[in-house]
């Protein structure tokens, strides 16, 4: 389990650095330049799964199982009948219902160099998002991105929901 | 070419479905929308949506707007949160817990208070159904930047170690030293304060 769990990140990893533009590359290293006995790219793991779940990462498609580790630009799906609940490395946590499509465009997290940024864009589906340190040092770095607007948060949780315009 | 012909019945038929969609519409409540809820802790903050149609703000606990902005703030009851958001509030993980572990000065000694600590740690590390957790060093601004970044990691890495014979062995560690810069208590510098001399540990 643990090995292929590690396989899983080391593919995903590798696709990750193919991937990244080369601005977020050099950003997400020195973010996470101080972890070196961690997967240094997972910026959260997945916790809670009911039903079928799915996280694709640079290409990467694996069936959410907690402990899939989630990165920068992966892709969060649910579908009909399944929920998956996620925790950011700064405690961020955000659940989804069925049916849901949520990617996470930026994520960095080094508080002692002031570096915070969530981003994340919710396609579909609903969401239920509860804050972490970086909405509490810096409200303004954390965004939800939805097809008609843009959500901000001042340290607090809510929900939101998507419905499909397809 | 073809024409289309309203007769009465087609007529009809159209109004019964545009019934159908209306009545429809009224029983989802609003389609694309967020709610402001308390967080976990008990503190309420604020959200904004910045909509293609408008902008609001939202400050009181279960209010929610359009996510185009288009409409002022409406209340959202219980039974629509329900609706809309059960399955995801019932897969919420449960919120990351924090430790505090002090050192005595300039060494990787706990003191004795802490020490008692790790093993609470362990067992509510072990409660959970997936963890990985966080072992971050701090030091005090007591000595040269350089030396307490070192130190401050020296001291994360011990307390992951023990950490890992005490059962926590196959867990997800992010092991990291903040040094002097990240202070708990604000000091001037070279300034020896115990509070400060510190690994934080998060489960997540």
């Amino acid at each position: 389990m643990r090995h292929h769990q590690q396989n899983i990140l080391r593919v995903l990893a590798v696709g990750m650095l193919v991937a990244m533009g080369a601005a977020q590359s050099a950003s997400a290293q020195s973010a996470t330049a101080a972890t070196p006995q961690t997967p240094s790219t997972a910026v959260g793991y997945v916790k809670t799964v009911t039903g079928e779940a799915w996280v694709t990462t640079a290409g990467q498609r694996a069936k959410a199982v907690p402990g899939t580790a989630i990165q920068i630009g992966s892709q969060l799906k649910t579908l009909a009948d399944a929920s998956l609940g996620i925790t950011f490395k700064d405690n961020t946590v955000m659940a989804f219902g069925p049916d849901t499509e949520l990617t996470v465009d930026q994520y960095l997290y080094a508080p002692a160099q002031g570096q915070l940024q969530l981003g994340a864009s919710l396609l579909k589906g609903s969401l239920n998002y509860v804050s972490g340190v970086i909405a509490k040092l810096k409200p303004e770095a954390v965004t939800v991105k939805t097809p008609t607007g843009i959500i901000g948060v001042r340290g607090t949780q809510f929900v939101a929901k998507v419905e499909d315009v397809q | 070419m073809s024409r289309v012909h309203t007769t009465p019945w087609s007529a009809l038929r159209l109004a019964v479905v545009a019934a159908g969609i209306s009545l429809l519409a009224a029983c989802a409540g609003p389609q694309s929308y967020v709610a402001l809820l308390p967080s976990p802790d008990g503190s309420l903050g604020k959200v904004v949506v910045q909509g293609q149609r408008g902008e609001q703000l939202l400050t009181r606990a279960q209010q929610g707007a359009l996510l185009d902005g288009s409409k002022p703030p409406f209340d959202v009851s219980n039974e629509q949160l329900q609706r809309d958001f059960g399955a995801a509030m019932r897969a919420r993980p449960i919120m990351p817990e924090q430790f505090l572990l002090y050192f005595e000065t300039g060494g990787l000694e706990l003191t004795a208070d802490s020490k008692a600590l790790l093993q609470r740690i362990v067992e509510r590390a072990l409660a959970r159904t997936s963890v990985d957790m966080s072992v971050i060093g701090h030091s005090d601004t007591q000595g040269a930047a350089d030396a307490n970044e070192a130190l401050a990691l020296q001291r994360a890495t011990a307390i992951a170690e023990q950490l890992r014979g005490l059962g926590l062995g196959n867990t997800v560690m992010a092991i990291e030293s903040h040094g002097e810069r990240n202070l708990l208590v604000p000091t001037p510098d070279d300034t020896p304060e115990p509070r400060n001399r510190r690994v934080e540990i998060t489960l997540r």
